[in-house]
């Protein structure tokens, strides 16, 4: 994907990058950032327990400049519900659904986003997601008390624009390690070169992922750059899972076989002993 | 060693799930029952998703279930006229079941209703099996107490469609065994568990069938509930976990051949009051989650 200049979306900082290249002609137009990832082909495979990834790249930076990376999971519908208690035990009495939001998000970034860039300028660069922005993500409520017999739709702006909410959500996935914001998390060096390390939780969504890196300087991304990654189960995990998935019937056949021949073995071996 | 479990689609220490078998086995060895009121769950509680849990432990009480059955064979304790007929009231239950599960499942209240069903039948199960255990160790102990009839005849008894069932000793209507059929393959279904701990106490106490052909004829039929669950639960919703299914079976073998080993060094009713603690101490921790507040009130779900 070609990276583009965040300034040209709105016109204030596209001036106020204007006036920074007049002001220092030496530097003229940065060149793009560059990145690879160690590994764009991740395999969940029997043994799969989380992995590391290195994410490297460089960059023609000025000290102060900031490294921003990305790493976005395939969209998903997320399903939270809230409890409440009833007749003395805690029950699920509301559902809201998230529309098309981000199954994985986890940002890396060399400083605290608030001091890489303001609300505005990292939400033009959509990077903005767990900062506040969000702006993403949409969703519906679902009444589940049983009555009525449907789903009543609620304005789904009104859901997706109010941050308690979105905070809310946030902090959900953040403690099933789904999302997460790592600032201070890529080093860098000689503002030429710099790395993150990646690591993928144990419960990560398969998929294709998004990877992108943002070069920003004083509050404005220069330059950015996407890169694939691929979830996928392989092996006998991806054997399994497409039995199951593909010939559901017989895999369940299959399985009651299994077990009777090996409750019969076991039985068999009993009687041996 | 970590095994990421395809299905449930999270990864789990190798030396836990076969820990989880062999120590699930080990007491299903020790008391006599299949054990799918502990291991559904525990499998819960380590992180298998709900829905995984009931299929998968359903397909390992089908392995479990064959290998106890085939003993009782030998022996000649199963009355497969009276296991038929509880067979096919429980197809009918747990094709309701897994129905069931799966409508609960979609209005997000699939997990309330196991841990209801759960803290229902395991605390009455429990509670009579304790009073029953501690009142044939004080009778023991008093002698010359006299003994109650083996079973009574109510209006349960004079329903139509009346059935000889030779091995059983029993004149019955048909109807009363597919009722209790079709009940437990409904639990069975939902609960992830054979059921076998409210069908012989059902038995028992409803049928008045002798004894010695209980358990035979419960395992027997557990098989075929348990079976159908697995092939419904693999069609409809894709939850049975092969892999799983088979580390927790390996666990439970042998852990079950341990298990009866020390079983013949206790009593009876010895047994049976230890197991009616276990069994309510199950219900106690799931009941007492329901209460406590939970850490967070919202929780979320991906929706693959």
């Amino acid at each position: 994907m070609i990276g583009r200049l965040a300034a040209h979306r709105t016109a204030a900082p596209a001036l106020a990058g204007l006036a920074m290249l007049l002001a220092e002609p030496a530097m003229a137009a940065p060149k793009q950032v560059v990145a690879d990832l160690s590994n764009s082909r991740v395999e969940i495979t029997s043994s799969y327990h989380g992995t590391e990834l290195l994410l490297f790249g460089a960059y023609e930076g000025v000290p102060g400049d900031d490294i921003i990376l990305v790493v976005q999971g395939p969209a998903t519908d997320i399903i939270q519900r809230r409890k409440a208690k009833r007749a003395g035990i805690w029950v699920n009495v509301e559902t809201k659904i998230w529309q098309q939001a981000p199954s994985f998000y986890h940002v890396f970034a060399t400083d605290e986003l608030s001091s890489i860039a303001d609300e505005r300028a990292l939400g033009n660069a959509t990077v903005g997601a767990l900062s506040g922005g969000l702006s993403f993500v949409s969703g519906r409520d679902e009444s589940s008390n049983g009555q009525g017999g449907g789903t009543s739709l609620a304005s789904g702006a009104a859901i997706a624009g109010n941050p308690e909410q979105r905070n809310n959500l946030r902090r959900n996935m953040e403690a099933n390690g789904l999302w997460q914001v790592l600032p201070s998390s890529i080093v860098t060096q000689q503002d030429m070169l710099f790395r993150a390390s990646l690591s993928l939780p144990s419960n990560i969504p398969t998929g294709d992922y998004n990877v992108r890196v943002l070069h920003f300087r004083d509050g404005v991304a220069l330059s950015e750059r996407a890169t694939d990654m691929k979830v996928r189960k392989a092996g006998l995990s991806a054997l399994i899972y497409r039995f199951a998935h593909d010939y559901s019937a017989l895999y369940g056949i299959f399985a009651i076989v299994f077990a009777v021949a090996s409750g019969w073995l076991a039985a068999a071996a009993f009687r041996r002993k | 060693m970590y095994i990421y479990l395809p299905i449930a689609e999270v990864s789990m220490h190798i030396g836990i799930i076969i820990g989880l078998g062999g120590g699930v086995g080990f007491l299903s060895g020790l008391f006599g029952v299949g054990g799918g009121f502990l291991m559904t769950p525990l499998l819960i509680f380590f992180g298998i998703p709900p829905a995984v849990a009931v299929s998968t432990e359903a397909n390992q009480i089908v392995a479990s279930s064959v290998s106890g059955v085939l003993a009782h064979m030998r022996r000649g304790n199963v009355d497969f006229k009276m296991g038929a007929i509880l067979m096919a009231g429980g197809m009918i239950g747990s094709t309701l079941g897994v129905a069931l599960f799966s409508f609960l499942r979609d209005i997000g209240q699939i997990d309330l209703v196991i841990q209801l069903s759960y803290v229902v039948f395991l605390g009455i199960i429990g509670a009579l099996m304790l009073t029953e255990s501690l009142r044939t160790i004080i009778r023991s102990r008093t002698p010359g107490a006299a003994r109650g009839k083996l079973h009574q005849h109510n209006w349960l008894h004079g329903l139509p469609l009346k059935m000889r069932f030779r091995r059983s000793k029993l004149y019955i209507s048909a109807i009363l065994p597919l009722g209790i059929g079709a009940f437990v393959g409904i639990l069975a279904a939902i609960m992830g568990v054979g059921g076998g701990f409210i069908m012989v106490p059902a038995m028992i106490y409803l049928l008045g069938m002798p004894t010695s052909v209980v358990v035979g004829t419960s395992l027997f039929q557990i098989i075929f509930v348990t079976a159908n669950v697995t092939l419904l639960q693999s069609i409809q919703t894709q939850t049975v976990d092969f892999l799983l299914a088979g580390l927790l079976l390996f666990g439970a073998v042998v852990g079950a051949q341990f298990g009866s080993r020390a079983g013949a060094l206790l009593r009876g009713e010895q047994l049976r009051g230890l197991l009616a603690l276990l069994v309510l101490a199950v219900c106690v921790k799931i009941g007492y989650d329901l209460v406590i507040r939970p850490e967070d009130l919202l929780s979320v779900e991906l929706v693959r």
